[in-house]
């Protein structure tokens, strides 16, 4: 156990390794760049190239990039115009926001969170419920009606729901207020009433797939030869179902599960950006339209790290359900 | 069965979007603007017109939380970094300069003195010597009082190149040259001021300047003059937290999410001719875009119908707002000083008559439109937008709403150029590139769209060697004098490789001598000659085909009340907001 | 999101359980008996399951007609009369609505016209089915590609490179394909082509296309390296290893021709995948230039108008559903008919 732990994860920071090299390279590759952008109408070359000298960006590249990840580990100063020293983990100074990407992400990781994590619970209960329930009733009228609601939503567009959910409900009929992030430690009412909407798009949209996923899965599994066994041996249908039948069906879900909730908590760009939201997504695409590296090389880190992470946990749920894994 | 039952589900809502779509548009409106309303500006040199209170706004009533939506953050708090529009008028309501302009929303603006008793004295009428004299009873939010020093270390302080951002017109006036960061280091001179400023006592600011720099009191008004006293500069830390000097200070900000100001009981409105302080606390809401912002306020709930929606109704809502009248009550509509032209590159469309030829093929209407009409843009034949003081409306070239392909095409006699019409990449600006592209080329010409991302594209265009033929360029005077808007567009000495303003790279010995001769003037003998040197530009020139001015709409809530445009900046100023009770 | 049809095949096996009809009626549909049961080739097998299901001849004659259409734009073009980036202005208000009923809906303009520029939608839309499926089958055609070559090597070669290619799919997975797309697709063109030169439509394409088969195929190679790894072990390949079968036989002639199956369910799933990604690329402002008709730009563009002009939000928004509609179920379908043992 601790060998496989300790292989994954060196594994895993090999892989973020590789992603902030790329992420970096990226960041060279585009046109915008960002000191233009901090004397807008009357700044010259001179000035220009000394505000560019200050944030290190006349440094060489590899010196540039160990500087970065340097400060990741141990922390470096950069310099009286962002803010002198900046403690481990040290994502940088936004050349944009004109503050630490540390506080950056304070503000809009708990949105990104609270939009993410409440809505995949539902999502996925939502969904591989229906799936279950479907696959066990098949062919009857719930069956083909779910068939029908999830055939529809994995159909449409996220904007398109998202826009037309928000039409109906908060601008004509106005029973939900405009969706927003409000701190569930100040006010857990409100927090909850601004993320109905997005919760309610995320949970149509995605039970669909999962719903259609589960259902195949069960469908599958209770064609196999183990499940007839145990009925023949007039084990109960609960019990067949419920423990065996869902251990085995569910192992191919939750590898899904996983990299869909860690790619998601990477940042729902297309979600915030439809509900006004100010998430981790929303500044990851801000930052790259505006050149702001340290906040393009934070943003890339943590949202691989979610990925990497989301799959370690799910090999090892792996263990505990399919006890053919073995891990090592 | 499944196809079946979700087609005939999908059929019935898309029959019931549909049918919202029944009525017909017969396509009336009536005029909202009057494009060509004349503005007025003055500046008061009688003391009694700076002296407070500003006139009490009618029907206003004290107390309540107004609301401020906009979707991004405010770039800068720090007064002296603020240079966007959101930056300079939310600024208003916690920092004071030394003048300001009071405004009646319908473009008139008079310059008077803020913290200032007068706007200025030019002492030995040169314009190379001004001295203001401070108001007595002006204190920060902690109580302590505002002198000529706090003043004069606040404009010090913007020589910092840690503190970027802001205009820089003071620095390079005091300093003499672009270099100013450079010229007089501010973190290695703690307790001296920059050449030129000086503060003989408490009471008195000094400014001595090389070149005779008649529009001082002008950017006298920008919040670089704000005060602040050494010990609380903060640094790039007073981004985030201000100190301040107007009736509102800073209680809360978390960025990107709200700013929230309370009163200032500090504040006296016996010394401030512009502000007043009607409502208990601001609160700017960020996040929702223009869309959302528009909607709310529109739907009128809660918090949101003490509320306005800074970002301006979308071209896509204009028609919600114009057809509705309720809606249309809570609606600002005004011009605004942002002019928005067809840049030629003088240096690759050499010949004047290609030029001319595009002007009389523009079709301004189609652009128009394509903005939301006249809630959206005003079309415009001057290079100085009607804002501007002394302005004259001419048409050097016309061209109908629609352009006239037929006169340009006897003015290209028989030529096809191939021009590049370089774009930004957003949405609006790409669609904006076809209009332009489709009316010139029924006049003959082959255009060329090249989009570029939208962050390069301000850099690009302003490349002194760019291998670009026309763009769309855009520009807002820092105030409204013909003086921050044609020599800084069209004087050949002043093109820079890099970070260049006159675009269209115009440089004739002329039209250069006429600029240094306008400048020399009185400010208020300036602005008859600028509409005349805009004609003449045109006529002889052609550097630029005008296309629109910028209108604003912007929709409030129905509590939210004493709210206007401000004339100088086209931007919403809450000197006068309230909350109807 | 990063659920590739890829995985969802995968993750379903290679004997998904959904309706289809059964062995016997098989033997039924073989046409008389002379001597004993005709044999069929899998592929008879298939078209004839695929005939009787309905659902699938109904999505399949729908995809067909889409494809139909995006081959005959040009033809369609000729007949209407109407090009794509012609303006109509004249037929706006002064706000830039269309004048008429629905949008402007007329005997001239079918579907009326878009607000603000005066286009006609109807032709706009033919194209960019074309311009959407495209790219959909282009990226689709290439992912399933890439990914059925690298995950047939992993899974037969094993060891170090399994691993090495184990290791670049976990980097593609980690890294966020919207950003990286928002980086590169704006400056792709201005690295091969002059400031002045115009970018054709191909190009732009292209970028699309490579953009998005730069990530996609991960999903289709660890779908078939999982097959292959549970195929390696048997006996056939034994024993065509002890023929002494080269490494290129065994991946193309032995194992390829056994995972087919689910590499086809999944390429018919990646399409409408695709259709949407290029939708949602076109949210973001990222995509083609405004003037190359797009589904996806027109259906963001037009969700603003919602309250100001419907019929604009209605046209494109019901036919990108129905095309990927048509791909998911006929995508079903396939699957139900490619599979031996599954029962109604």
């Amino acid at each position: 156990m601790l060998r496989f732990l300790l292989k994954r994860f060196l594994l895993a920071v090999s892989v973020l390794f590789a992603v902030s090299v790329i992420a970096f390279g990226l960041f060279f590759a585009l046109p915008a760049d960002p000191v233009t952008g901090m004397c807008p109408k009357n700044c010259n070359a001179e000035r220009l190239d000394r505000v560019r000298t200050e944030l290190g960006l006349n440094d060489p590249k590899t010196e540039q990039y160990a500087n970065y990840m340097k400060g990741i580990f141990v922390g470096r100063d950069l310099g009286s115009a962002q803010g002198g020293q900046c403690a481990a983990p040290c994502l940088g100074y936004s050349y944009v926001n004109s503050e630490s990407v540390t506080d950056t992400f304070a503000r809009v990781l708990p949105v990104t969170l609270s939009v993410v994590l409440p809505a995949a619970v539902l999502w996925l209960a939502l969904g591989v419920g229906l799936g279950m329930v479907s696959a066990l009733r098949r062919g009857t009228l719930l069956d083909r009606i779910s068939i029908g609601f999830t055939l529809t939503f994995a159909s449409m567009q996220l904007y398109f729901v998202g826009a037309v959910l928000l039409l109906i409900f908060v601008y004509t009929w106005k029973i939900l207020p405009t969706p927003r992030y409000v701190s569930p430690l100040e006010d857990p009412l409100a927090w909850a009433q601004g993320m109905v909407l997005p919760w309610l798009t995320l949970a149509l949209m995605f039970s669909a797939i999962y719903a259609r996923l589960a259902r195949a899965q069960m469908v599958e599994t209770l064609n196999e030869d183990f499940i007839r066994t145990a009925r023949a041996k007039g084990a109960p249908k609960r019990r067949v179902y419920g423990r065996h039948a869902l251990r085995a069906a569910i192992t191919p879900i939750v590898t899904v599960a996983g990299l869909d909730v860690g790619s998601a908590l990477g940042g729902t760009v297309i979600t915030e950006t439809t509900f006004g939201l100010q998430g981790l997504g929303r500044t990851a695409v801000e930052a790259v339209r505006q050149g702001d590296l340290p906040t393009i090389m934070a943003t890339v880190l943590l949202a691989a790290v979610f990925v990497v992470v989301a799959n370690l946990v799910v090999d090892l749920l792996y263990a505990f359900i399919d006890p053919r894994v073995r891990l090592g | 069965m499944r196809a079946r039952l979700v087609t005939a589900a999908g059929g019935a809502l898309a029959l019931a979007v549909a049918l919202g779509a029944c009525s017909e548009n017969t396509g009336d409106s009536d005029d909202v603007l009057d494009p060509n309303q004349v503005r007025t500006g003055a500046i008061a040199t009688d003391p009694k017109d700076s002296m407070g209170p500003a006139p009490e706004v009618p029907g206003a009533t004290r107390g309540g939380t107004f609301h401020i939506l906009r979707e991004s953050k405010i770039s800068h708090l720090d007064p002296q970094r603020a240079y966007s529009f959101a930056g300079l008028m939310g600024s208003q309501l916690y920092a004071r300069t030394l003048t300001a302009f009071t405004d009646d929303g319908k473009g008139n603006v008079t310059l008077v003195g803020d913290l200032a008793e007068t706007p200025g004295a030019n002492v030995d009428g040169d314009c190379k010597v001004w001295e203001f004299k401070i108001k007595d009873g002006v204190k920060f939010e902690d109580g302590s009082a505002i002198t000529s020093k706090e003043i004069a270390y606040g404009i010090a302080r913007s020589f910092s190149p840690d503190l970027t951002g802001g205009p820089t017109y003071l620095q390079e006036w005091l300093a003499g040259t672009a270099q100013f960061d450079t010229a007089w280091q501010f973190a290695e001179s703690p307790d001296s001021l920059p050449p030129g400023l000086s503060t003989p006592d408490d009471k008195t600011l000094r400014f001595e300047f090389a070149q005779p720099r008649c529009d001082l009191p002008f950017a006298a008004s920008l919040p670089a003059t704000a005060p602040l006293p050494p010990a609380k500069d903060t640094g790039v830390n007073l981004d985030n937290q201000p100190f301040s000097s107007g009736p509102y200070k800073i209680t809360k900000h978390t960025p990107g999410v709200e700013l929230v100001l309370e009163r200032n009981e500090h504040w006296d409105p016996n010394t401030d001719p512009v502000r007043h302080q009607y409502p208990d606390r601001f609160v700017w809401s960020f996040g929702a875009d223009q869309t959302a912002q528009t909607n709310r306020v529109i739907a009128d709930t809660g918090d949101d119908a003490a509320a306005v929606a800074t970002g301006a109704v979308p071209a896509e809502l204009v028609s919600r707002v114009a057809g509705d009248p309720a809606i249309k009550e809570r609606t600002l509509i005004s011009a605004t000083p942002n002019a928005f032209r067809l840049a030629i590159n003088t240096t690759r469309v050499t010949d004047l008559s290609v030029r001319q030829a595009i002007n009389h093929a523009i079709d301004r209407s189609s652009i128009v439109k394509g903005l939301g009409g006249q809630y959206g843009a005003v079309a415009s034949t001057t290079l100085l937008p009607p804002a501007t003081l002394g302005y004259r409306n001419h048409d050097a070239y016309p061209a109908g709403e629609s352009g006239d392909p037929g006169k340009a095409k006897e003015l290209l006699a028989g030529r096809t150029p191939e021009l590049v019409l370089v774009t930004s990449d957003e949405t609006v600006a790409q669609e904006r590139a076809g209009h332009i592209k489709a009316a010139l080329e029924k006049a003959g010409f082959k255009i060329v769209i090249k989009p570029v991302p939208a962050d390069g594209y301000l850099d690009t265009v302003k490349k002194k060697d760019n291998p670009y033929d026309i763009w769309v360029d855009s520009w807002a005077a820092d105030w409204p004098s013909g003086a921050a808007i044609l020599p800084v567009l069209f004087d050949g000495r002043s093109i820079k490789d890099e970070g260049n303003s006159n675009t269209s790279q115009l440089n004739d010995p002329g039209i250069n001598a006429e600029f240094d001769r306008v400048l020399a003037m009185d400010p208020v003998a300036q602005a008859d000659e600028w509409s005349k040197l805009d004609e003449r530009i045109m006529k002889e020139h052609a550097p630029a085909v005008p296309l629109y001015v910028e209108v604003v709409t912007v929709a409030h809530g129905s509590k939210a009340g004493g709210l206007f445009i401000g004339s100088i900046f086209g931007w919403t100023s809450f000197v006068n907001a309230y909350v109807k009770q | 999101m990063s659920l590739s049809p890829g995985e969802f095949a995968a993750a379903t096996g290679d004997r998904p359980g959904a309706p289809s009809p059964d062995v016997a009626d098989d033997a039924a549909l073989a046409g008389p008996r002379d001597a004993g049961v005709v044999g069929r080739s899998p592929g008879q097998l298939i078209r004839a399951r695929l005939r009787r299901d309905r659902t699938a001849l109904v999505s399949g004659t729908v995809l067909l007609l889409f494809v139909l259409l995006a081959l005959a734009a040009p033809l369609i073009q000729r007949l209407y009369g109407v090009t794509p980036n012609e303006r109509f202005t004249d037929l706006l208000d002064s706000t830039g609505m269309p004048l008429g009923y629905v949008g402007g809906v007329s005997g001239e303009h079918w579907f009326g016209l878009e607000p603000g520029i005066g286009r006609d939608i109807f032709i706009r839309m033919v194209y960019g089915i074309r311009t959407s499926l495209l790219i959909a089958l282009g990226a689709a055609l290439i992912t399933t590609g890439l990914g059925v070559v690298l995950g047939i090597i992993a899974g037969y070669l094993g060891g170090v490179v399994d691993a090495v290619i184990s290791w670049v799919t976990d980097v593609a997975l980690a890294m966020p394909f919207l950003i990286f797309a928002l980086a590169v697709v704006p400056t792709f063109s201005l690295r091969f082509y002059g400031p002045r030169d115009a970018i054709p439509t191909w190009f732009a394409v292209g970028t699309l296309i490579v953009v998005f088969a730069a990530f996609g195929w991960t999903g289709t190679a660890r779908l078939v390296r999982g097959q292959v790894v549970s195929l390696r072990e048997r006996e056939f390949v034994e024993a065509a290893r002890a023929a002494g079968a080269g490494l290129g036989h065994m991946l193309f002639r032995q194992l390829l021709p056994n995972i087919w199956a689910p590499i086809l369910v999944s390429f018919s799933l990646t399409v409408p995948a695709y259709v949407t990604g290029e939708a949602a690329l076109s949210f973001l402002g990222v995509g083609l230039p405004e003037s190359v008709p797009s589904f996806g730009r027109m259906i963001y563009r037009s969700i603003s108008y919602v309250q100001t002009d419907p019929a604009y939000v209605f046209f494109p928004g019901v036919t990108i559903f129905v095309l990927v509609l048509a791909f998911n179920l006929f995508g079903d379908a396939l699957r139900d008919a490619l599979d031996p043992k599954s029962s109604r």
